[in-house]
């Protein structure tokens, strides 16, 4: 008996969420044997790494394909490999890519597939459960084996190393049709945020509909620029067109839980308090007192988001000395 | 031929039946005086075609007209089959044909056809207007060209039976086949004319018969039974999915392909004769969005009738989104109802929509990402914001509200809250005020503070029907725990919610929104405003006027608060704010509704916005801050609640 896991690998070695799928896939079948099916280049590094892992056998599918990610000949490699092994359950890790070569081994096979597992029983068919709706809600799934398909959600389990020997390693080349080499990527381009992205920022600094335009986040840029923090808008600087929607925090946009939360101009709707209320101090700049923000911030100025936070810019710049 | 054509008839028949007996079950065969009497008033009485005044006569014209003459079709079919049929006076027919009233009848409504006929090609020609947009424009014509064709072929036979004396009604009771007749040739040359006019009469008939089940004018057969069958109660209740269904094959997460459809939306889709009421109607079409509801319901029909056939027969169907509609037409919808309200063959358009989401939403995960913190928040913190539960009574403090603990006494009036009224800022205004005027009139209100959670509207209008349920069942054991019977609530979608479907849990109760007990206390003087100087128009809730009825009793408070002026959108036929179907928690594409209702607003030159829902409170407050108007837009309650204040002010200064 055997089961097969699909590991991604990183720049050395093998990633972090193959490795849990590799013991949840342990924990499944005790005295199972492991085979793990990688892509790309071969190496004694690889069969020391999988082999503290518990797999006896590697399986490296060698192809000039494989030099960046193509999903469908990945899943091809697998699903031949699967041909010759008859492993009773095929697990990959539950990231982007793990979920979609399965996704897609699946279809070859016309299989089902239970993707981002927490738990399971084991069991014939397979007993397992799984999250759904980004992890609010399990489902509990039964999944026929050889093979069941089934991905780990991110840490679940703990990677679980064994003394184990370096693990054996068979090279092959999967045949690949030219439809299943023109899925691939060609190119990594960066985004275009400057600085720190919005949910990690330890500062952010956020404008509402106080600042009259497009233009009047010209200050705001500048402080969060001084403070290395993001800049965050309101829905109704989103819904006036002033600012992308990845900038918006609040309910239907960005939560974010920054040391620092600075709303320059924003009346504090409870739409937007929502996507804040993970800040630890907040800052609130509204020319209206009664301003709902004004009750749940921690420091408030009264006063014109204009002349204000230049003058903090300005303080800052001459306590720097720059 | 009358056999080819009635077995062309019959075998298509038999299919569209075959596809609705396919339907999943549906109880539709509750309270029949109710269906009796909405037969009578929309299909005899055309009563929602009558919405619209000319389109609604030209139409009834059509209808009673074909009513009226369809005797003379099994008429016109005898005499075509024997020159001399001979029929007895005592035979139904032959007793009718000898009636002078009944040709001054049909001479009567043949012009009245025609006149529909030339008024519904100058609408189509002339004056073109948009929520035909989408619709097939030549099958109209052709259905158009057919009924104008066999209602003059019926003239001219009736004319030539005239001009040949064989008549059997005396002739002078149809002056207008009468003068007609004079005009044609008399002696053997009319005996000719009369075969001539009625076999032309019949062929029209038999191939209009053909014609009709194969296309959109089908809803001559099918649209009054749809009527028959749609809802006759509580418009705003959806249905809801059993997931403990015994037998399999009953158990359905709302629709993902054809055979997933009810009964009643299989009768649907055959209905829509794509007149476009609906789209006109439409909010998210009127603001650009990608939904109509027209457009949906062609698109259901369409596979319906595409995959029908192979369905039928074990095949298996395909994803009605994105074939039939795109996700996009799925998620604008802010099931307003204002389709249905429209629909003159009552097509229940929301229940298709909702039904779309409940697919996606349970079975694919698929919806727009930014309504998962709702989601999540509703399930885990019990409200859509995801604030703390103890924080939900915190604005009733001063205010003498008991907040009900387990084992309190039960209260004279439990008054249901709402998430929006609890947290939000500028939501709670209303709720305040309410709280006052109720405690002013001398109730014992309880509130459930921490014990109240989200009634599950918008999950559920989100097709997470699975969580509505949960929510559903958990607050009714609190309210039966708490001892509730009748319950006010400030906010439409836990009125209908609370009123409408929770019963189908278990959970019964005498339900009224704070409007309807607040007009009461001012008719019976337990109140007593003093009227202002604000020019007020009140804007409609959807989930309050349209899905339940209630439009006056808010105008009744505005009236005595100030000077009330109405939209051109009102009452029944009110317009969304943009917040219904949980588009609160989803972002807006194209441009806005809130913005577009408030424009519709200012036009009344209104001072005042009055509303009374907590979310048409925040959607339409957003609007005017948005479009820089000068305006205040207040719930009913909170306006009351000065006035009434006002008085006391002005009686305190002159008692002292």
């Amino acid at each position: 008996m055997s089961i097969l896991v699909v590991v991604e690998r990183q720049v050395h070695g093998v990633d972090e969420l193959s490795l849990q799928a590799l013991a949840f896939g342990r924990a499944l079948e005790s005295g199972a044997d492991v085979h793990a099916l990688a892509v790309g280049e071969s190496g004694e590094a690889l069969a020391h790494v999988l082999g503290a892992h518990g797999v006896s056998q590697v399986h490296v599918a060698e192809h000039e394909a494989f030099a960046s990610y193509a999903p469908q000949a990945v899943a091809r490699a697998a699903v031949e490999l699967i041909g010759r092994l008859s492993p009773v359950v095929v697990l990959a890790a539950g990231t982007e890519r793990g979920n979609e070569v399965l996704a897609r081994v699946a279809a070859l096979l016309d299989r089902p597939f239970a993707a981002n597992c927490v738990e399971s029983t084991g069991g014939e068919p397979l007993r397992v459960v799984r999250q759904r709706w980004g992890g609010s809600l399990l489902e509990e799934a039964e999944l026929p084996l050889e093979p069941a398909l089934v991905t780990v959600a991110p840490h679940v389990v703990a990677a679980s190393p064994v003394n184990g020997h370096p693990a054996a390693i068979e090279t092959f080349r999967p045949a690949l049709s030219q439809e299943e080499l023109a899925l691939r990527v060609v190119e990594h381009v960066q985004t275009e945020v400057e600085g720190v992205s919005l949910a990690d920022a330890k500062v952010v600094v956020s404008g509402g509909r106080g600042t009259g335009s497009p233009e009047g986040f010209a200050v705001i840029e500048e402080l969060a620029g001084l403070l290395g923090g993001a800049v965050g808008c309101s829905r109704a600087v989103t819904m006036a067109g002033w600012r992308p929607h990845t900038d918006q925090v609040g309910q239907t946009g960005t939560k974010i839980a920054p040391d620092v939360y600075i709303a320059c101009g924003i009346s504090g709707a409870t739409q937007h308090m929502a996507g804040c209320k993970g800040a630890k101090r907040i800052l609130a700049i509204n020319t209206d007192p009664e301003a709902s923000i004004m009750a749940s911030a921690d420091y408030a100025v009264v006063g014109d988001l204009h002349e204000v936070v230049p003058a903090v810019s300005a303080a800052l710049r001459k306590a720097r000395g720059t | 031929m009358l056999v080819v054509s009635g077995w062309l008839f019959a075998r298509r028949a038999l299919f569209l039946v075959r596809l609705v007996r396919a339907g999943k079950p549906v109880e539709r065969f509750d309270d029949m005086p109710g269906r009796v009497r909405s037969e009578a008033v929309v299909v005899l009485g055309q009563k929602k075609l009558l919405q619209r005044v000319v389109p609604g006569l030209m139409h009834a014209f059509i209808f009673w007209g074909f009513l009226v003459l369809f005797p003379t079709i099994l008429l016109a079919l005898t005499w075509a089959a024997d020159p001399d049929p001979g029929l007895g006076a005592s035979s139904p027919l032959g007793w009718l044909e000898r009636q002078g009233w009944f040709a001054l009848l049909v001479d009567v409504f043949v012009v009245l056809v025609l006149v529909g006929v030339v008024t519904a090609l100058v609408i189509r020609k002339v004056q073109r207007p948009e929520r035909f947009r989408g619709s097939h424009l030549r099958e109209a014509d052709l259905i158009l060209g057919l009924i104008a064709a066999v209602v003059t072929t019926l003239l001219l036979w009736h004319a030539s039976l005239i001009a040949a004396g064989l008549n059997p009604w005396p002739a002078g009771w149809s002056p207008i086949s009468n003068a007609l007749s004079t005009l044609l040739p008399g002696g053997h040359a009319a005996d000719v004319l009369e075969r001539v006019f009625v076999w032309a009469h019949v062929l029209v008939v038999l191939s209009f018969l053909v014609y009709l089940p194969r296309s959109k004018h089908l809803h001559i057969a099918v649209a009054a039974i749809n009527v028959f069958f749609s809802r006759t109660r509580a418009r705003g209740r959806l249905e809801p999915l059993r997931f403990d269904a015994e037998d399999e094959a009953d158990l359905r997460f709302g629709a993902g392909t054809v055979s997933d459809l009810t009964w009643k939306q299989a009768l649907d889709a055959m209905s829509c004769t794509e007149c476009g009421r609906c789209q006109d109607a439409c909010p998210a079409w009127a603001t650009g969005k990608a939904l109509s509801p027209k457009l949906l319901v062609m698109g259901l029909r369409d596979q319906l009738f595409a995959e029908g056939p192979a369905v039928l027969d074990g095949g298996e169907a395909t994803p009605l989104v994105p074939t039939a509609v795109t996700d996009d037409v799925v998620w604008d919808c802010v099931t307003c109802g204002a389709c249905v309200q429209e629909c003159p063959v009552s097509i229940e358009h929301v229940d298709h929509i909702v039904d779309l989401r409940r697919h996606l939403v349970m079975v694919d995960a698929r919806f727009p990402s930014e309504a998962e913190p709702m989601l999540r928040d509703v399930e885990r913190a019990s409200n859509p914001w995801g604030k703390p539960q103890a924080e939900r009574a915190a604005w009733a403090e001063g205010l003498d509200v008991r907040v009900l603990q387990p084992g309190s006494r039960s209260p004279e009036l439990l008054y249901w809250v709402g998430c929006a009224g609890s947290f939000d800022e500028r939501a709670r205004d209303g709720v305040v005020a309410t709280a006052r005027l109720l405690r002013r009139a001398g109730f014992d209100v309880g509130i459930l503070g921490p014990r109240e959670a989200c009634t599950g509207d918008p999950a559920r209008r989100m097709g997470n029907e699975y969580l509505f349920q949960t929510l559903a069942e958990q607050n009714i054991r609190t309210l039966d725990e708490a001892g509730a019977r009748t319950i006010v609530t400030s906010c439409p979608h836990c009125f209908n919610t609370l009123a409408n479907e929770y019963p189908d849990f278990g959970g019964r109760y005498d339900v009224v929104h704070h409007t309807e007990l607040l007009a009461e206390l001012v008719q019976d003087g337990r109140l007593s405003p003093s009227s202002g100087d604000a020019d007020i128009t009140y804007h409609d809730s959807c989930y309050l006027a349209r899905h339940n009825d209630v439009v006056a009793a808010p105008r009744e408070l505005v009236s005595r608060i100030g000077r009330p002026l109405e939209m051109a959108r009102s009452g029944r036929r009110t317009f969304c704010c943009g917040a219904g179907g949980a588009h609160m928690w989803m972002e807006e594409r194209a441009s806005p509704i809130n913005e577009e209702r408030v424009r519709q607003a200012a036009e009344t030159g209104a001072d005042t916005l009055a509303v009374a829902c907590p979310f048409c409170t925040l959607m339409l407050d957003d609007g005017v801050r948005q479009s820089g108007r000068d305006l205040r837009v207040a719930d009913v309650a909170t306006l009351l609640d000065e006035s009434v204040s006002r008085r006391d002010a002005r009686a305190e200064t002159t008692a002292s």
